[in-house]
């Protein structure tokens, strides 16, 4: 176990590496000139060239990647180009923000999914279950866009209780986490229900029903952790996703998260935040990946690492 | 039975969640007129204002974007300013001078002026802040506004005089950019670059923090010189991106001011939860400039044939929801030294004609490049389908702000440009006709990549008087060369002269002397509550 742990987050660094290259190399190939960008809309020539010698961007490409390879290993992302703030300060800001509303959402749309999931999977066509997909399906086809904005006009404008945007209390969470997690908990509740149902018609179910097992054992003892290999995978990928924070919640909510951050560093070829945030992606799926890998063990001890 | 009631229940669920979504918007509408008439109320003396952006920085040297230049000047302060209309103003200047060959400027100074850090306010403290601007070594993005200072004189306590390394007539609009305003020295010596997220000036408002992605936050500065002012105790900046929760927010009060508003927007909440909106004039002028270098826009019959084509009173109704003036010079009215225009009057025959009698009667094709907002697409599509009229085939083809960027600014010679048609704006913010005229169309010496002469447009006589009305600061002189070269450009008709944007903001009514100024920058300095 501690070989196969040790092993893993060695392999890490390689990887990281690689992509540290495709990352630096496939952002200069946009096109699309940062100096141009970051001078401004009224900029003349000499403030450009001005520009692009204080960024450093006069530099050839070999050179630039040089000194960025340097500071990487030193633990130095850059200087964003736009605000001219170091990069690390500006990435991590914005990473607890996103990482907070990322776990609440999840936490919510893991336990309410599992619950719609095993219910509609034991009342299969009953309309319990019904109900269930129903909801699933509508989780799944609302576009949050639409479902964030209408939320602040019932539960904010109208009602008044909760602030319509920012992060100041907890109160703010409740519903961008809402938004963020319907999707997620629509996704969990499907893949419970299907994953649960394959599950029940096995023969160790049929054993333990015979041998006087209460249907509630069977079924949550049994049969979910029997069921939730599927359900484990898709959930940590659905966390690797949200944790690259998403644009229309950040939008819709003014949340200060990665999302926004990413796509206005496009907009802007803010080279060092593109590249920072894109490995700060890369290794959460990474490490994510191996969370997931660790949780088979514990559904199914049969799953050994070697 | 069982399938019945399962029906039954179906139907009952999607009743109550299409009350649930009725009952947001149309809760709203007769809460709204309930309201019409009321006056919505304030308690305490904070106010916030959602703006569309993160801010970038609190260096004014160093910005290039209005919304940071207008938090900047909650703080700080330039020698001169603009008032309500664009015309210049004295701020910690008490007056200035220009000599004759507009070489020379010299400023008195308001006395008895402190910044945030109780520093006195002096010639000293001008020149240290001009010096940094004027020296390109520093970096700094506005640097080309400053490069022609050549030496700063303090001549007393509370006298400068700039010395310029040639004449530069609109110098004196140039010192009431926002670029210009002033840092307290010892910030600039203690914090150096770094002023940025430092920032001191003499301004109403003192800086407490400010968080980029979550705002700003400044307080009343007691000692201010202005006496009796500031009238609020604190002001909240907070970026909100998306339109419709800005909205909100005016809605709920968690904001007070909000802008911009969109256009689309503006009429259904105006008057409202004791929401106003405030829908002025700005120096935002729009237009379609065409490639002069390239048939057939080099046959001026072809270019007025296309003004003639589109009707800019529809432009504005469809595209800016009737907020919006027509574009009647190169030039907005609230620009000094601008005159107006005769029309081009929508008359799709005269059109027609024109075009025949350049050759082309069966139309052509054309390119029509832009931004990939919804707004300018928009926009696209409305010139698109004028032009259709004369049968001239518009492909519109709306690109993404670096792509377009280089495709613009990439070209070295300029008849290798591709460039066709372009949908753009511009706003001088100088608040001068030089501005708003030099960068786009002054001749070769603004072909990209110098600068915004996407038209590739050159006129001989009109590149004479621009240099004209910069060789002299006399007022009337400049304003003579301008109104001739406006004639000459409206003739020539580089571009189809399309609209002038408003500025847009919506605020609680109970809140006054909170505007936006025809640049597009935000004035609070006279803010009060009632």
């Amino acid at each position: 176990m501690l070989r196969f742990l040790t092993k893993r987050l060695l392999e890490i660094i390689p990887i990281l590496l690689v992509v540290s290259i495709l990352i630096f190399l496939f952002v200069h190939m946009i096109p699309g000139d940062p100096a141009r960008l970051v001078a401004g809309e009224d900029a003349t020539l000499e403030d450009v060239e001005l520009v692009r010698k204080e960024l450093g961007l006069d530099k050839p490409l070999h050179e630039q990647y040089i000194n960025y390879m340097a500071n990487l290993v030193k633990g130095d992302l850059g200087t964003s180009l736009k605000t001219k703030r170091p990069v690390t300060e500006e990435v991590f800001e914005r990473f607890m923000p996103t990482f907070w509303l990322t776990f609440w959402s999840m936490v919510w749309a893991v336990v309410i999914g599992l619950i719609i999931g095993v219910v509609s999977a034991t009342k299969r066509n009953k309309w319990q279950d019904y109900l269930g997909m129903f909801g699933a399906v509508s989780g799944l086809s609302l576009p949050s866009f639409w479902l964030g904005l209408m939320l602040i006009q019932l539960f904010a404008v109208t009602l008044g209780w909760f602030p319509s945007g920012g992060m100041e209390s907890w109160k703010s969470y409740i519903l961008p986490s809402f938004t963020l997690g319907t999707g997620v908990a629509a996704v969990v509740a499907r893949f419970t229900r299907s994953s649960l149902m394959d599950v029940l018609k096995e023969d160790y179910i049929r054993t333990g029903r015979s041998k006087g097992l209460s249907e509630g054992k069977v079924v949550w003892g049994h049969g979910l952790r029997n069921a939730m290999i599927p359900v484990v995978t898709m959930t940590g990928l659905q966390f690797g996703f949200l944790l690259g924070g998403s644009v229309v919640i950040e939008t819709v909510f003014s949340w200060p998260g990665l999302g926004k951050l990413l796509i206005d560093s496009v907009a802007y070829r803010d080279y060092p935040v593109i590249q920072a945030e894109m490995l700060i992606f890369a290794l959460e799926f990474i490490l994510i990946n191996l969370i997931v890998d660790l949780l088979y063990g514990v559904l199914n001890p049969q799953i050994r690492y070697e | 039975m069982k399938k019945a009631r399962n029906i039954l229940f179906l139907l009952a669920l999607s009743l109550v969640l299409v009350i649930a979504g009725c009952s947001s918007g149309g809760g709203d509408n007769s809460d709204g007129e309930k309201k019409e008439s009321e006056k919505a109320s304030k308690s305490g003396k904070d106010i916030v204002i959602a703006v569309a952006d993160n801010f970038t920085t609190m260096d004014p040297h160093d910005t290039n974007d209005t919304l940071s230049n207008s938090a900047q000047k909650t703080m700080l302060e330039g020698l001169v300013g603009f008032d309500k209309d664009m015309n210049v103003i004295p701020v910690l200047a008490e007056e200035y001078a220009a000599s004759e060959d507009a070489k020379e400027f010299t400023f008195k100074l308001k006395e008895n002026v402190k910044f945030h850090d109780g520093t006195p306010f002096n010639a000293e403290a001008v020149k240290v802040n001009f010096d940094r601007l004027a020296d390109p070594n520093s970096g700094l993005k506005r640097h080309s506004l400053f490069s022609l200072i050549q030496e700063i004189e303090v001549l007393g306590e509370y006298e400068v005089k700039f010395v310029l390394s040639e004449p530069f007539g609109a110098m004196i609009n140039t010192f009431a950019h926002p670029s210009a305003m002033i840092h307290s020295p010892k910030a600039l010596e203690e914090h150096g670059k770094e002023v940025a997220r430092n920032p001191v000036g003499t301004g109403p408002f003192k800086f407490v923090e400010w968080k980029p992605s979550e705002g700003l936050e400044i307080v009343k500065n007691e000692d201010y010189w202005k006496e009796g002012f500031p009238k609020v105790d604190k002001i909240t900046f907070k970026p909100v991106s998306e339109n419709g929760s800005r909205i909100a927010m005016l809605q709920t009060g968690e904001a007070d001011f909000i802008y911009p508003v969109p256009t689309e927007q503006a009429d259904s909440i105006n008057g409202k939860n004791g929401i106003e909106v405030e829908s002025n004039s700005s120096i935002i002028v729009r237009y379609l400039a065409m490639n002069l270098l390239k048939a057939p826009y080099d046959d001026i019959k072809v270019r007025q044939a296309i003004n003639h084509a589109i009707n800019k009173e529809a432009f504005i109704k469809v595209v800016m929801n009737d907020h919006g003036n027509v574009l009647d010079s190169v030039i907005a009215p609230d620009v000094q030294f601008y005159s107006k225009q005769d029309p081009y009057a929508f008359d799709v025959e005269k059109a027609k004609a024109l075009l025949k009698e350049a050759g082309y009667e069966n139309g052509f094709k054309a390119k029509l490049w832009g931004a990939n907002h919804s707004s300018a697409i928009k926009a696209m599509e409305f010139l698109q389908q004028q032009l259709a009229q004369i049968d001239v085939e518009v492909e519109v083809v709306p690109m993404e702000s670096g792509t377009l960027s280089d495709k613009i600014w990439s070209v070295q010679d300029a008849k290798d440009a591709e460039i066709e048609l372009y949908y753009g704006g511009w706003s001088p913010s100088t608040g001068d006709a030089d501005w708003g005229i030099r960068p786009l169309l002054g001749g070769h010496e603004a072909f990209p990549p110098f600068s915004y002469n996407i038209s590739y447009y050159e006129n001989t006589k009109v590149n004479e008087l621009i240099s004209a009305a910069l060789a002299t600061a006399d007022l009337d002189a400049r304003g003579k060369a301008y109104e001739e070269v406006q004639s000459l450009v409206w003739e020539d008709a580089p571009w189809a002269f399309l609209s002038t944007d408003n500025t847009m903001a919506g605020k609680k009514n109970y809140l006054k002397g909170i505007y936006l100024l025809p640049d597009g920058s935000l004035s609070v300095s006279d803010i009060e509550i009632e």
